[in-house]
């Protein structure tokens, strides 16, 4: 297995070795697909903006400049692929909550709730919040890698982070406060004696 | 302190890049305020959110492009920097117009639907190892269908490619073998005869492929694919093909290269 570093594979791509392109897509197809799943709640889109995001490379690997991250650097492709594709098909932006991907059995119930409603009250976000706590909580962009991706300032990027988590909290919470309720309502409901009561 | 003075520094604590003096404050901060220590306790949570795996599919879809547009690339005939010039005029849509990229890209929904309707509509299989067999096995059949269509497309260097992409494999399916032999009997392109000869050529333990170099021997004209074969049968280190090579070199219009070619053939295989 090859462990050169992104940038350096990425220069071997650029200077015509582009089956060098295999690994970068091997370490990075799945964090993609996630930042996309994730903020567009489709699967099929998400990954058909991944082939994309690696078509842009091959067509635009003139473009990269020695030294640049390359994290990044494809972020950054893969924002404008995303902005592009809503450009054209706008009806396609909403969220699809129904795409959300399966808990996995193995989860205890707790757990399997909580990612449930965190699913909920992540996909309840504004698209731009959404992707702002994406971009810092699963890509592992640094806070100055996320302000050169937006293009604004260091402070920013704390001041929306900190603004969606804050929504995010209290939509989770709010969330969870009537699920709480929806299973109190129930476990009344299940208390009461069956109509006509007892013969 | 109040939650505005601290607001400023929690993202940064979330990322744990704080001085241990900021760090503590925020720490205090939290013991006391429930608004924020739940806003921490939700971005920990979010860590819950399980990693999603693309489909394999998606590597089989990066592996066509990718082949496609290197062959694209290097079609450009005396040009070095042909991937640059070609770069600016592709484009994806390009692609999937193009024949090859048609039937690849057919072949793959084909399979992607196989998959999706396998998986959502059957029973939940009995075990993990089994569903990664079937993947696979999928995954498999859908690089066949892949390679058939290549090898069936107008463009030569559609079906060179389709006969490399077999090349990466130790095992080839029957089918695709026997769709290279065709491709090396009978492809009006010798580029793709000389590349089909090679990629049989590693498979020489099945029986059928000396048989077809053997065969292939009379009836190809080119003296390029000629020479190929006649090497590839000395390197078999082949006795049975003597006789073909005494009808090769008796043949009227025989390029004297080639006999020659034989005639040392036929010394080193006594």
């Amino acid at each position: 297995m090859t462990l050169a570093p992104d940038e350096d594979l990425m220069l071997q791509v650029r200077d015509g070795a582009g089956e060098m392109l295999g690994v970068l897509f091997d370490r990075y197809q799945t964090p993609l697909f996630n930042f996309y799943s994730k903020l567009t709640g489709n699967r099929t889109l998400s990954e058909d903006l991944v082939q994309e995001v690696f078509l842009r490379i091959l067509k635009y690997r003139q473009s990269y400049r020695p030294g640049t991250p390359f994290r990044a650097w494809i972020y950054q492709i893969a924002r404008n692929a995303r902005i592009d594709h809503f450009r054209k098909f706008p009806a396609e932006r909403a969220f699809e909550p129904e795409m959300l991907p399966p808990v996995l059995p193995t989860d205890s119930a707790q757990e399997h709730q909580e990612v449930e409603l965190l699913h909920r009250a992540l996909s309840q976000l504004p698209e731009d919040k959404r992707e702002i706590l994406l971009l810092c909580r699963f890509q592992e962009l640094k806070y100055e890698e996320i302000a050169e991706l937006l293009g604004c300032e260091l402070n920013t990027v704390r001041t929306r982070i900190h603004r969606a988590l804050q929504e995010l909290r209290k939509s989770f919470h709010q969330l969870s406060q009537n699920t709480l309720l929806k299973q109190a309502n129930a476990a009344a409901a299940e208390n009461l004696p069956p109509r006509g009561g007892r013969q | 302190m109040k939650c505005e003075q601290i607001s400023e520094l929690l993202p940064d604590y979330l990322q744990g890049s704080l001085s241990p003096d900021q760090h503590r404050t925020v720490e205090a901060h939290l013991q006391q305020c429930a608004d924020c220590s739940e806003e921490v306790a939700v971005w920990r949570k979010l860590s819950l959110l399980p990693v999603e795996q693309p489909s394999p599919m998606s590597r089989v879809r990066f592996e066509a492009m990718l082949q496609a547009y290197l062959a694209g690339s290097s079609n450009n005939p005396g040009d070095n920097s042909a991937w640059r010039k070609r770069a600016s005029s592709w484009n994806f849509f390009h692609w999937l117009r193009s024949p090859l990229g048609a039937a690849a890209w057919s072949a793959a929904l084909l399979a992607i639907g196989v998959y999706a309707g396998s998986h959502l509509a059957g029973p939940k299989p009995p075990s993990p190892s089994s569903d990664l067999a079937k993947v696979e096995a999928e995954l498999a059949s859908t690089k066949q269908l892949v390679v058939l269509s290549m090898l069936q497309q107008q463009s030569a260097s559609a079906r060179l490619e389709g006969v490399n992409f077999t090349t990466r494999d130790e095992q080839l399916n029957p089918q695709v073998l026997s769709a290279l032999l065709h491709t090396l009997r009978y492809d009006p392109s010798v580029d793709v005869r000389l590349a089909a000869l090679d990629a049989v050529s590693r498979h020489s333990a099945q029986p059928q492929v000396r048989s077809s170099v053997v065969n292939a021997l009379q009836e190809q004209q080119s003296p390029l694919v000629q020479v190929a074969l006649i090497d590839q049968l000395v390197e078999w280190h082949d006795r049975e093909a003597k006789p073909h090579l005494e009808k090769l070199r008796q043949s009227q219009d025989l390029n004297p290269a080639v006999r020659q070619h034989a005639d040392w053939a036929i010394s080193k295989l006594n």
